[in-house]
């Protein structure tokens, strides 16, 4: 790491630990009501005291967030390709999901748990719902972006099929598979923990934080918000980061114009 | 006038080709219900004597849409106007907003829903807090892209502006402003569906609501009433569809992809 990144994330902390100093002192002289709105000095010791239990939390959430992001992206990455391909099934499906797209899950919750009941099924069949059209969508507009003249000349030096795929369609439709990625966890997140509201059984950051607030146990709802964005900023920052650089800045899309 | 109608055949045609799959599927789905193939499926007729159930006989549909309506408009204009003015002035000073960036990185990883508690807690079960969730929901994605798109402003220009003696209202209004668009309009739409999605969990979750469409589909579960979660579904994908791709894609339409910014996708 250089300098210029260290200084930059001291730059970044330093706004964070004020915000966390005002909530303190507004909380300490009355100015927000320390019983709604807790206080920084209540909520850390107790995530701390309550951290076996906060673990099995954050690992039941994160086991649903990669189970079905993936199958999602299994999915979605194959049904987008041949949506890509086949003009007639681009057609045929993406007014379907143009449409469902838009639906939350959450407002598909009381369904599924009417069908599959409480717990795991229903948020995991929920979270793949829900990744599983931004993937589909942007691997079709991403395949369907290539340059036809490209594919051509492919077809004309002879190239099989695997190949086409693998060094024609693939990079360069990555940039728009990259974005699916992005938008699909994010969505993922969100649902899930949205859905642990309301069908999880025993835990899930979601479900602790509903759990808390039903107790009237605030620190806990605040403490639970921190390690939400703690977790996902610290994902995106990571796996998402590295995904950019080794897809879209390997395969050259951005690379070649600096 | 030729070319008028032309137009119109041509947005018929379209129409029509994206009813299509719909109405197989429908079809389909009416078929696998007869033949009861799936249990506890409700058939599309079933959901739509629901809907005539609902809004002709007992009158209480439009009161759910109504209210939904309300919420999301109030919430996501407030989102708006409060993302564009924070974010701008946040970007007056590049130093202030790198400092910031992070910390509305950390805000937009929290999933809205996960603000409802804090609102219930502080704002009460009813109306405020369902507002309030549609705002957060919108508010940091819009915040976060006008700063984005202030950053992105062409440097020239600003140096061009300053020569010729630009106040610095008039900078904001006629460079920084437009010259935002480009990434404060994606983030619009990006913002509306959040909204929309807050809009939903927030009204299943705040007890004291008694009208909207998310409020429909949690009480029936309390019934078993499965038609009218699947109307409840219906009316929020047909909402959101009208919204993203009418209401939106119009509005990029008619700006940054005129003004030739971004190219048509």
């Amino acid at each position: 790491m250089d300098n210029k990144k260290i200084s930059s994330i001291i730059f970044g902390i330093i706004p964070i630990i004020l915000f966390f100093l005002f909530w303190e002192l507004f909380a300490e002289y009355g100015i927000l009501n320390p019983a709604l709105f807790s206080k920084p000095t209540i909520i850390f010791p107790k995530l701390y005291n309550k951290f076996p239990e906060l673990i099995n939390h954050l690992f039941a959430t994160i086991y649903r967030l990669l189970v079905s992001f993936f199958i999602a992206l299994g999915i979605g990455i194959a049904i987008g390709m041949l949506m890509g391909y086949k003009k007639i099934i681009y057609r045929s499906l993406n007014p379907l999901i143009t449409t469902v797209m838009t639906v939350p899950g959450i407002a598909m919750a009381p369904i599924f748990i009417l069908w599959f009941g409480f717990g795991d099924p229903t948020i995991i069949t929920i979270g793949i719902i829900v990744a599983f059209f931004p993937i589909v969508y942007n691997v079709a507009m991403g395949v369907r972006s290539v340059d036809k003249q490209l594919v051509q000349a492919a077809n004309i030096m002879g190239g099989k099929r695997k190949n086409l795929f693998l060094n024609v369609y693939l990079p360069h439709s990555v940039s728009y598979i990259v974005i699916g990625i992005k938008l699909g966890l994010a969505r993922c997140w969100r649902t899930i923990v949205a859905v642990e509201f309301i069908a999880a059984t025993s835990y899930g950051l979601g479900y602790m934080i509903w759990d808390a607030y039903e107790y009237l146990n605030f620190s806990v709802v605040y403490g639970g918000i921190i390690i939400m964005a703690i977790l996902f900023f610290t994902i995106e920052k990571t796996a998402i980061r590295q995904l950019e650089k080794r897809t879209i800045e390997r395969w050259g899309l951005v690379h070649e114009h600096e | 006038m030729n070319m008028n109608k032309e137009l119109i055949k041509n947005k018929l045609f379209a129409l029509i080709q994206f009813l299509i799959p719909f109405i197989v599927v429908i079809v389909i789905w009416e078929i696998i219900v007869y033949f009861g193939l799936i249990g506890q499926l409700p058939a599309p007729s079933a959901i739509y004597n629901k809907f005539v159930y609902l809004m002709f006989e007992k009158n209480i549909l439009t009161n759910h849409i109504y209210g939904s309506l309300y919420r999301l408009i109030l919430g996501y204009i407030l989102a708006i106007i409060l993302g564009i003015v924070v974010g701008s002035i946040i970007s007056l000073k590049k130093i202030i907003s790198d400092m910031l960036t992070p910390m509305l990185s950390l805000f937009i990883a929290i999933p809205t829903i996960a603000w409802v508690p804090v609102l219930l807690i502080t704002l009460g079960l009813g109306d405020k807090t369902v507002i309030a969730a549609v705002f957060l929901g919108g508010f940091f994605a819009i915040t976060y892209s006008t700063m984005h798109g202030i950053r992105m402003v062409d440097k020239n220009l600003i140096n061009a502006a300053k020569i010729s003696g630009a106040k610095k209202l008039s900078m904001f209004i006629s460079i920084f402003l437009p010259g935002s668009l480009v990434s404060l309009i994606p983030g619009l739409r990006l913002a509306i569906g959040y909204s929309w999605r807050a809009l939903v969990g927030a009204e299943m979750l705040a007890a004291m609501v008694k009208w909207g469409v998310g409020k429909m589909i949690y009480t029936s579960r309390f019934w078993n009433d499965v038609e009218a979660m699947f109307l409840g579904l219906v009316i929020i994908g047909i909402g959101g569809l009208l919204l993203d791709q009418l209401l939106m894609r119009y509005i990029e339409r008619v700006t940054v992809e005129r003004w030739g910014m971004v190219s048509e996708g």
